[in-house]
């Protein structure tokens, strides 16, 4: 048996190997110092996140997308993160859950210890049991890369350039 | 036309006169060997399973799904459309290309955003679609460069892998009007995603294909690294889906066990960085999936192919492929690149287009090593290459020279003419260490040609007494056959007698079925059937008249024997069972010296330490045979060390017929193993079959390496005790 504080390393090393980092963060209220501590504008919020910090900004309803293009720091939230690959779920059904992590520059994901299960088919086990959650989920490990030109890595090619997992106790 | 739609001849022109392309790609493949294999063996550990043990399991769900694909497709549609999507099945690609078409159509949706699918490149759907008023973009960017270029992609995975960054930043700033520094890739790559975002602000659909299509939930999954597929199927209010029906999975259980097999033998990465499930279409949007046949039924009905229908498209086939390294996937290939394509194509674009490459491979066997789904691709493309040589595709020169070679009397007395012919060569001064010194063309001029020795092998061992007994081996007092082999025969007469040497160490006698010539292996690798079944009947008949063990200095004839002549008489029983008889007995001399005829150790030594190293050859290792490793062996015996070889199973370029029909995939080839060779600093090459032996020497002689190329029987005889 994993023990918890063995799972959250494996899962930072994961998310190391992947080019994710991990913020220095326990609770919600780390997060938003965080958040406010990288830039100067004012961070959008998934609404998932927003349920718990009540601050920050929500994406605009009717263009949830268009509004929120190349903000600079968004903040969301994962259903749950796997120790194996480094990897956070996002459920994300409808294009104003999406838009935070689909169009940040970078991206603060709060997921909360007890939800780190260990192996990518925890993962899967997970999401066959819930049939709604699969409705639009994304496994995500690391920030946006290509290496389509001569085979050099570039990350944050058409996503978040940086994605940042915030261990919530 | 562009370099990647040309004609096949062309095509090959093209890519072996690109300087640039083999170091690029051989960069690549070496890098992803590191990274692949060591994803590989993190993954072993994990699970506590072999490779082979995860890639067999995934395997067996992948054809229970196929043998059952009406029934999956049917739980799937169910539950995709319970959850709000549409789903069509389609047998023909005109049949996708018009549908995608007719709901754009009705949508008023003249603008079509796209993430990476393999079947809109094989129904040549941006094409398509601009003829009927609808212009598609890529948004994977390797996909987008090629849109730019009008080419095709040249790898299932890395579709640019081509493209130079001079190239890449010519076509973008032509495309985005500003001029780029081609090594700063950072903001091209910027200048790109800002390129592409007003795409996906004003498509009115986006298109993705799937990796897997989970039945039990009608969900697709779909894996990237970009996030353009994420973009794509969230701001346009329709969505499209094509994929062939071969991705059907089960269950969520069974995308977990792709996901394990898949981004590690794609990218060597863990897991890619965005796998997205997707169910249904999301509220007031609409959701189209295409389940595309377009000849996979009838793959799925075909004997030898059907297993190709298991492909995931991680493209690791061409990341171990030697020719692939070569030429690139544009020549190797046609819109489905690697070992893969030159399979599955046939079934989708058709045999003429198939046909071109099929020359290419040299029949390796490093594709089945690596593919994470177990599909046998070198048993398949020689069945392809059987059907492209029925079709008439097989180059006449070819042709003629098979049927001579199939004749044994006639083949014995054109052999006969050439030693004549390499005498007299000698005579007059054209032949120094052991190659004519005659002009060659150009593009045959990275290996000399050798000279025919007078003797053949057989009558070396003929002319001269027994070599007295070294050690009582478990076949001391047997009598054994020697099979030759025709190549070893006339080019290397001595590694046959030396053969017979080894085996006369150990106290067994040799004897020479008089009328034997050639297994039919060289036709059989070039799809010629009918003479290369002439060839194995002639064979079995020369020696099935004992019992005796046969032992043959040449690997490739066992691997014929066993592998291929079941192939060739599968619907003659008497004549399976004729051959069965024989290749039983049939040991290679490595095998022998290991087993039956077992030397001891260090009964070879002779006290002068050798700088030796061993090119194994490639299809023995990759077919798993541990007396392939004929580094151990010469190390056992003669207690001497080898000097460490980078890729010692990597082929040399020989691949029978393929350094005749395409002298520059075996010229490059080549030239990698040669530069491996000069790595160690030896002075004594060692191989283990004769076409490897007279390829590797005609290019070191040609390129003045100072190494001597020997058969391991000739290294290992030349120590055996001198007598009088």
């Amino acid at each position: 048996m994993t023990t918890t504080s063995e799972r959250t390393a494996l899962f930072a090393d994961g998310l190391r190997a992947a080019q994710g980092e991990l913020a220095p963060c326990r609770t919600w209220d780390d997060i938003w110092q965080y958040a406010i501590s990288l830039s100067d504008e004012t961070p959008v919020v998934a609404p998932a996140a927003y349920a718990h910090l009540q601050q920050g900004e929500l994406p605009d309803e009717n263009e949830p997308l268009r509004s929120i293009a190349d903000r600079s720091v968004g903040i969301t939230v994962a259903t749950l993160a796997v120790a194996e690959t480094g990897s956070v779920l996002l459920l994300e059904p409808a294009p104003i859950d999406r838009a935070v992590s689909l169009l940040t520059r970078r991206l603060i994901v709060a997921v909360a210890e007890s939800d780190i299960v260990d192996e990518l088919a925890d993962g899967f086990r997970w999401l066959a049991q819930q049939p709604r959650a699969a409705a639009y989920a994304t496994f995500v490990t690391g920030p946006s890369r290509t290496a389509d030109i001569e085979r050099s890595l570039t990350i944050g090619v058409q996503g978040p350039s940086r994605l940042v997992v915030a261990v919530l106790a | 036309m562009s370099a990647s739609t040309a004609p096949f001849k062309e095509r090959y022109r093209r890519s072996v006169g690109d300087p640039d392309l083999k170091p690029r790609l051989l960069a690549f493949q070496r890098s992803w060997r590191e990274s692949r294999d060591a994803q590989v063996r993190r993954l072993e550990q994990r699970t506590e399973r072999s490779f082979d043990e995860l890639r067999r399991e995934f395997a067996a769900v992948k054809d229970s799904t196929l043998k059952r694909i009406d029934d999956y497709i049917a739980e799937f549609r169910a539950n995709a459309e319970a959850a709000g999507a549409t789903v069509i099945e389609l047998s023909t690609a005109e049949e996708a290309v018009n549908y995608i078409a007719a709901v754009c159509k009705s949508r008023g949706i003249d603008l079509v955003v796209k993430s990476k699918s393999m079947v809109s490149e094989e129904i040549e759907l941006n094409h398509e679609l601009e003829q009927r008023g609808v212009t598609a973009i890529e948004t994977d960017l390797g996909e987008w460069l090629l849109q730019l270029a009008e080419e095709r992609p040249s790898h299932l995975v890395m579709p640019a892998i081509h493209q130079k960054r001079q190239y890449v930043a010519e076509i973008l700033g032509e495309e985005l009007g500003r001029e780029f520094d081609p090594d700063d890739i950072p903001t091209m790559v910027a200048s790109a995603r800002d390129g592409l975002r007003r795409h996906y602000l004003s498509a009115g659909a986006g298109l993705t294909g799937a990796n897997a299509l989970v039945a039990e939930t009608g969900s697709i999954m779909v894996v990237t690294n970009e996030g353009n597929m994420r973009l794509a199927t969230s701001l346009p209010d329709v969505h499209f889906v094509t994929a062939g029906i071969e991705k059907l999975i089960p269950s969520w259980n069974d995308a977990e066990r792709q996901l394990q097999l898949l981004p590690r033998s794609a990218t060597a990465q863990t897991l890619s960085t965005y796998t997205t499930c997707i169910t249904g279409a999301q509220p007031g949007k609409e959701m189209h999936i295409i389940l595309l046949d377009n000849g996979r039924r009838a793959m799925r009905n075909s004997d030898v192919i059907g297993d190709a229908l298991r492909c995931i498209r991680c493209g690791a086939c061409a990341n171990v492929c030697p020719p692939y390294q070569v030429v690139g996937g544009h020549t190797f290939g046609h819109i489905y690149t690697g070992a893969i394509g030159l399979v599955n194509t046939t079934f989708h674009h058709g045999i003429a287009d198939a046909a071109g490459p099929q020359g290419l491979c040299v029949s390796c066997g490093a594709c089945h090593t690596v593919c994470p789904v177990d599909i046998p691709l070198p048993k398949q493309i020689l069945e392809i290459r059987h059907r492209s040589h029925q079709a008439g595709h097989a180059p006449l020169w070819e042709r003629v020279a098979l049927r001579l070679w199939a004749r044994p009397r006639l083949f014995h007395h054109m052999m006969g003419l050439a030693a004549l012919g390499s005498g007299f060569a000698r005579l007059i001064g054209l032949v120094r260490r052991d190659h004519l010194r005659a002009p060659l063309p150009r593009r045959l001029r990275w290996r000399s040609i050798p000279a025919l020795p007078m003797r053949p092998g057989r009558s070396l061992v003929e002319s001269r007494a027994p070599e007295p007994r070294l050690a009582d081996s478990p076949a001391a007092g047997q009598t054994v056959d020697l099979f030759a082999q025709c190549l070893a025969d006339r080019l290397l007469p001595t590694a046959v007698d030396s053969t017979a040497k080894l085996i006369e160490a150990g106290g067994a006698s040799v004897q020479l079925p008089e009328s034997q010539h050639c297994c039919g292996l060289p036709a059989f690798d070039a799809g010629d059937w009918d003479n290369a079944r002439r060839m194995a009947k002639h064979t079995i008949e020369a020696l099935e008249d004992s019992e005796r063990e046969i032992v043959t200095p040449a690997p490739s004839c066992v691997i014929s024997m066993q592998d291929h002549w079941p192939r060739l008489f599968a619907d003659d029983a008497e004549w399976r069972s004729r051959a069965a008889a024989v290749s039983r007995r049939v040991h290679d001399l490595a095998d022998w010296l290991e087993g039956p005829g077992r030397l001891p150790d260090g009964c070879l030594s002779n006290g002068e330490a050798a700088a030796w190293t061993a090119h194994r050859f490639c299809q023995t290792s990759n077919r798993g045979d541990a007396w392939g490793r004929i580094d151990t062996l010469v190390e056992r015996l003669t207690g001497e060390a080898a000097l460490p070889l980078d890729e010692p199973d990597v082929c040399c370029g020989f691949g029978g017929l393929t350094s005749l029909a395409a002298p520059e995939v075996g010229a490059g080839i080549l030239e990698r193993k040669l530069s491996c060779i000069a790595d160690t600093g030896c002075e004594t090459l060692i191989t283990n079959n004769p076409g490897c032996v007279i390829h590797l020497r005609a290019g070191a002689d040609s390129s003045g390496a100072s190494h001597q190329t020997l058969h391991y029987a000739d290294f290992l005889a030349a120590r055996l005790p001198k007598h009088p």
